[in-house]
């Protein structure tokens, strides 16, 4: 099997799509992070390039749709299995037949393209709630997640909008990066566990989140527990970062 | 007393109301002020009993001088009572909202001196958050009936959603239950939010810059099985309220035995009635089905063992099976087990290629009651053939109801399909 492998950037996506468009040969592309050697795969090591991936970009979005680049970033940002390749598959199948191809929701292909594109969707709908901003000086918040899919910069633009007065900053534990926002301009940075651990050492309590947690607690009908509902919408592997929850 | 032990009281007071809605609202983000209102609605966190916190429900105090009969707050409990002042609830809604804990503020009152007086507190908070600290996130605020309606409208004009609570199905179980309360109080207030609303829709239509007034609507909420009614007589109700003062829902809640009173039921309804009453609230409002439909004077209640789509098809497999490749749209949503989304994938993809059972299977659709209602490509595929008698035999639920507590158990999947409104 010939193996794409690019830098793990989108635009290197691109640039590895561009690259094995027109390749034959039953291939597949990882992000050199996530790939484990096999014994007969034949390496191909992508380099990012922008005006390649400018020129995918620009293709899709003339010759196809908008939402069509979109879930290509949502493939992604998904991180899951064969999320590259499948953008690959998708792209081409799109290039055959249209954008309209989306509608053939009983297409095996379409399908997990549709699943991958709403499960990350979803998570970064549920983050703009899960979220939870401890206070460290006045007015700076600091917030940790560890969320399945890579949604981060899905949630710059919510966040950004509805705190525009106070410093904050969001951190992907498991990613190791944080978007920052100081007032001006948003931005991403790489940030460790043991940097993010160091700035919460500052930070002895915060007396909103007891408040929190009591009103979490009084708000409950205990008459109408339903444990399984509770953990259908918020999941239990969340809840290590979402201070006031238990059951 | 603390801000701890008054919040731990005046949230405790205010939980029974079901109202958790943070949506519809499209107030923008404006920089440097706090807050935006997400117009899908956001949910922050979920408590044991699987209802979501997306706004901080809290009462401004529960010195109630009312006696309503089912109220926890009401004159004659013995309750620890406590008052916030405003400064404390505007400080609590801002910092929690800081931290992303909360969508916005759900304010509610018991009814302390007059319910002018109660009105007007209430008033002040809104407008302290909206002037003084520029909050921008979303308010939910109840109108309190008898209130004057100068003071009413002011506070619509802060507010993304007001409500005025029905309480109870009739006026007949509100002089039983709620004696301090009339008909009148509580429609007065709600005709007024609902013509204002429809004054202010069209003001903003030529005059952009216009403020809003309620731009998330109003709602309502009715206490289900602490008096007589029957499941008709609610949905004829929330049909008028639906249709007289453009409600934007009608919320339902299981009465929970919380007081001892001699106009009251000993033992609570059973939750699932709950259930099939937003089920069929849902049909009404969004799948197009009329109240007579599900229910008539034969049958007044709803069936606890069937959701009531599936009773409607039953009794109408005349128009039965569909042909899923050619039914449109308002047909599809008809059938059992198929809900919006599913008619959507329909739709989307008989546009490339005419459907066969397996595809709906590869769509994600759940095929457990719809196989006995439509047919692919002419052909039926369900497992007992297409008779109203054997397709309730196949449906009948395995589980039953739980001798002890009185609550049936129902399956997640039941529970989440009243909440999403996919039946």
């Amino acid at each position: 099997m010939i193996i794409y492998l690019y830098d793990g950037s989108f635009d290197g996506l691109l640039t590895a799509i561009f690259d094995s468009f027109t390749d034959k040969r039953p291939l597949d592309i990882f992000r050199q992070e996530h790939y484990q050697p096999q014994l007969f795969d034949e390496i191909i090591s992508v380099t990012t390039e922008n005006d390649k991936a400018q020129r995918v970009a620009d293709s899709i979005l003339a010759k196809l749709s908008f939402d069509t680049y979109q879930r290509l970033y949502y493939l992604y940002l998904s991180e899951l299995p064969q999320c590259d390749y499948t953008a690959l598959c998708y792209l081409k199948m799109c290039y055959r037949y249209g954008a309209s191809i989306y509608l053939a929701k009983n297409n095996p292909l379409i399908h997990r393209v549709e699943t991958y594109c709403r499960k990350v969707t979803l998570e970064a709908h549920r983050f703009t709630g899960f979220v939870r901003f401890i206070e460290l000086a006045p007015m700076i918040f600091y917030s940790k997640i560890e969320p399945d899919h890579n949604i981060l910069p899905l949630l710059q633009g919510h966040f950004v909008r509805r705190f525009s007065d106070q410093k904050f900053m969001i951190h992907d534990l498991k990613r190791q990066y944080a978007l920052v926002y100081d007032l001006h301009t948003p931005y991403f940075t790489p940030l460790t566990i043991e940097e993010g651990e160091h700035l919460l050492t500052s930070k002895t309590t915060d007396p909103y989140q007891q408040l929190f947690a009591v009103f979490f607690d009084a708000t409950t009908i205990t008459q109408r527990r339903n444990l399984r509902l509770q953990k259908f919408w918020m999941p239990k592997r969340y809840w290590q970062h979402i201070d006031e929850a238990h059951d | 007393m603390t801000i701890t032990e008054k919040l731990a009281i005046l949230a405790d007071a205010a939980k029974y109301d079901v109202s958790c809605s943070s949506s519809s609202s499209k107030r923008v983000a404006r920089k440097g002020n706090l807050g935006s209102a997400a117009p899908a609605g956001i949910c922050h966190s979920f408590t044991p009993d699987g209802r979501c916190i997306s706004l901080l429900k809290i009462l401004m105090n529960n010195y109630c001088i009312y006696d309503c009969a089912y109220c926890v707050n009401r004159a004659s409990n013995d309750i620890p009572r406590a008052a916030f002042t405003v400064e404390e609830v505007v400080d609590l809604t801002m910092n929690f909202y800081r931290r992303n804990y909360i969508e916005g503020l759900f304010l509610s009152s018991a009814v302390i001196k007059n319910p002018t007086y109660t009105m007007e507190r209430m008033v002040l908070v809104l407008q302290n958050l909206r002037e003084t600290q520029h909050f921008n996130g979303y308010i939910h605020v109840k109108a309190i009936p008898g209130a004057s309606l100068e003071l009413i409208d002011k506070a619509g004009s802060y507010a993304d959603r007001m409500s005025v609570n029905i309480e109870l199905p009739s006026q007949r179980s509100l002089q039983l239950l709620a004696p301090d309360k009339s008909k009148n109080d509580i429609l007065l207030p709600m005709q007024n939010i609902s013509q204002q609303i429809v004054q202010n829709r069209a003001e903003r239509k030529t005059l952009k810059k216009s403020p809003h007034y309620v731009p998330a609507g109003q709602s309502t909420q009715m206490i289900i099985g602490a008096s007589g009614e029957s499941d008709l007589d609610i949905l004829r109700l929330s049909a008028a309220l639906y249709d007289k003062f453009s409600m934007k829902r009608v919320y339902y809640s299981a009465y929970v035995p919380i007081n001892q009173d001699k106009n009251l039921p000993v033992v609570a309804p059973p939750m699932a009635r709950e259930n099939r009453l937003y089920q069929s609230d849902w049909l009404i409002r969004v799948y197009g089905f009329q109240a007579h439909e599900l229910l008539d004077e034969k049958t007044p209640n709803l069936d606890m063992d069937y959701d009531p789509k599936t009773v409607w098809a039953l009794n109408h497999m005349e128009q039965f099976p569909v042909e899923i490749n050619q039914a449109p749209f308002k047909i599809l949503i008809r059938i059992p087990g198929i809900g919006i989304r599913g008619a959507q994938k329909i739709v989307s993809a008989r546009k490339i290629s005419p459907l066969d059972f397996n595809d709906l299977k590869k769509m994600g659709l759940s095929v457990k009651r719809a196989q006995y209602f439509i047919t692919c490509k002419g052909r039926y595929y369900g497992t007992v053939s297409c008779e109203p008698l054997k397709i309730r035999r196949a449906l009948k639920p395995q589980k039953t109801a739980s001798p002890h507590t009185g609550y049936e158990q129902l399956t997640i999947f039941d529970q989440l399909a009243a909440l999403n409104g996919e039946i």
